[in-house]
């Protein structure tokens, strides 16, 4: 069936270029970080004649690992956090026919239309107030805030769905509602737990305004912002701004390879 | 008989303790909803109306007192050609972005559901990696990619002997809005893709089978079968779409700061600009209220549209 292969060849070609046009910028980063200043001047293009780690060691020496290090903090931090706090909150809605709590949770659910763009000033304001700018508790309270509404939706609808007998069982053995969340919901809702939490890391991890505004000191500062300063650290040594970028991107890529199945069906979530 | 005098008893005491677990119920209710209420308060709608307030007076980093200012912030938006210009810009990512992310997206994902089902993991893998990338890496890789003296992309045009824009990819103000753009479609096609195919692959698989009796295969079967049955899905994506493209930021902070003569310029940058960089807060509260009536209209067409789903 010639029609067919044809059909086949085309089909193949369309998507492998979109692939390569989606590899190549990354590939080049990784080996413009391997090539010396002169080189990736004089040719753009080529290999690098030797491969050496010179330009990572430069790119190191501004603090990348205090930039790793606080964007694990502050991401891990904020999940624990949006995990726990909206679990508790979607138990209780999901447990209620009231019509003050319907109103609580479309009051929630609302929260997921403001946009953090829009409320800039008065946060920078608010924060600054209270003192807590250049603190990393400036940017895990915020980011917990904002993973919130999505969050209490998808667990919501989570814990519509799970069996009543476990709970029945722990309220008869005389265990509070609070305790019964945490003893007994929680610890058996695993994959919307492991979805919403891979989720809000992809975003939180690459959080860049709030985190722009909140933080200015060097040890302070998470990846987005911290990368930003490579440009004006390094003027015109473009290798060790690849290589910076290569530290702050290949960690996260490799996790995405290895679980990309889970990255896929939590960020798909979102078209639900 | 005891039993007689007890019984009226008992009812009393179970109404009792009936109220008193409720009482507990609620209680405990409160302190599981009181932290999730509290945070959403305190950093989004409290900084909401704020911001709505805010957009009333004149004030800034210098001046810190709130002026009473009436419309005029408002009045000023409206007269300012920068405003305008940013609110285009969103526009031009919006429907950039709608026809490229959502429309590619769409073509990539109706190849890997019907056409490659076998190879589907490892193109889905590639296409999807740049969306757990940050945007400000991306900005930056692209950045150096397109710089005039060392970017790989000049090297090629001038190999092939075409001759690349004497400005610069990001330095010439009537192609720089367009560049972002293109930055933005490599960066979440893959993220529409993998919506869509989460949609194509809810479709019955008999549905093509009967469709194939009456010979209707390839682009037939994909414009009969396959985009009916994801419509709502790409009523999703498209909206998904829209709100990202008024929220843009990163991408243009990190790659044009919103110039070259604010030609890139978008609401989110232009907020920044106003509040933090030009100490303009009152007014940059005013542009903050069209964003966010922009974003809570958007936000409650996808709250319907999810829930019809």
């Amino acid at each position: 069936m010639p029609h067919f292969t044809r059909a086949k060849v085309l089909m193949y070609g369309f998507v492998s270029l979109w692939s390569l046009f989606v590899m190549l910028p990354l590939l080049w980063m990784v080996l413009a970080s391997f090539k010396t200043k002169r080189e990736l001047f004089m040719d753009p293009l080529g290999l690098p004649g030797t491969w050496t780690f010179d330009a990572f060691e430069r790119a190191w020496g501004v603090g990348m690992g205090a930039f790793l290090l606080n964007s694990v903090i502050v991401t891990a931090a904020s999940v624990a956090l949006i995990v726990v706090v909206s679990g508790m909150a979607a138990y209780v809605l999901a447990r209620s026919d009231s019509r003050w709590l319907r109103l609580v949770y479309l009051l929630i659910v609302a929260g997921f239309a403001v946009p953090v763009q829009a409320v800039l000033v008065p946060l920078y304001q608010m924060i600054s107030g209270a003192g807590m700018l250049n603190s990393l508790a400036a940017i895990v309270l915020p980011y917990a805030a904002y993973g919130i509404p999505f969050t209490t939706v998808l667990f919501y609808a989570f814990f519509l769905d799970f069996p009543r007998e476990m709970e029945e069982a722990a309220r008869l053995d005389g265990c509070s509602r609070i305790r019964t969340f945490f003893s007994v919901i929680l610890p058996l809702s695993g994959p919307a737990v492991a979805s919403a939490a891979i989720f809000q890391a992809v975003f939180i991890w690459n959080e860049f305004v709030l985190a722009l505004l909140m933080l200015n000191t060097p040890d302070t500062k998470t990846l987005p912002v911290g990368i930003i300063a490579l440009g004006g650290e390094f003027t015109s040594d473009w290798p060790a701004i690849m290589a910076g970028l290569s530290i702050a991107i290949l960690p996260i890529l490799l996790i995405f390879v290895l679980a990309q199945k889970y990255f896929v069906r939590s960020l798909a979530g979102l078209g639900k | 008989m005891p039993g007689a005098t007890l019984a009226p008893t008992v009812p009393i005491h179970t109404a009792d303790k009936a109220k008193r677990t409720q009482y507990s119920a609620r209680v405990s209710a409160l302190i599981l909803l009181a932290p999730a209420l509290g945070l959403c308060a305190v950093f989004i709608f409290i900084p909401a109306i704020l911001a709505i307030l805010g957009s009333f007076f004149t004030f800034g980093i210098t001046s810190r007192a709130w002026e009473p200012a009436g419309l005029s912030n408002y009045a000023k938006v409206i007269a300012d050609p920068i405003f305008w210009t940013a609110l285009r810009n969103n526009l031009i990512i919006v429907i950039g972005s709608i026809v490229f992310q959502v429309g590619i997206g769409t073509i990539l994902a109706a190849i890997l559901d019907r056409g490659l089902p076998r190879a589907s993991t490892v193109f889905r893998t590639v296409i999807f990696a740049p969306m757990v990338v940050s945007a400000v890496a991306v900005a930056l890789i692209w950045q150096v990619i397109l710089d005039p003296n060392v970017g790989a992309l000049n090297a090629i045009i001038k190999a092939v002997s075409l001759t690349p824009p004497q400005l610069g990819w990001l330095g010439d103000p009537t192609i720089s809005i367009w560049v972002v753009l293109m930055i933005a479609c490599w960066q979440y096609t893959g993220f529409m893709m993998v919506l869509i195919l989460a949609g194509l692959q809810g479709i019955p698989k008999e549905l093509y089978e009967a469709a194939s009796l009456d010979g209707a295969r390839g682009l037939t079967a994909f414009r009969h079968i396959t985009l009916p049955s994801i419509r709502n899905v790409l009523l999703v994506a498209v909206l998904i779409t829209t709100i990202g493209g008024f929220k843009v930021f990163d991408l243009i902070y990190a790659t044009t700061q919103g110039g070259p003569a604010n030609a890139t310029q978008v609401l989110g940058t232009y907020i920044y600009l106003q509040a933090f960089n030009l100490g303009n807060m009152g007014y940059a509260n005013a542009i903050s209220v069209v964003l966010l009536c922009i974003a809570v209209m958007l936000g409650w067409l996808q709250l319907k549209s999810s829930r019809r789903a």
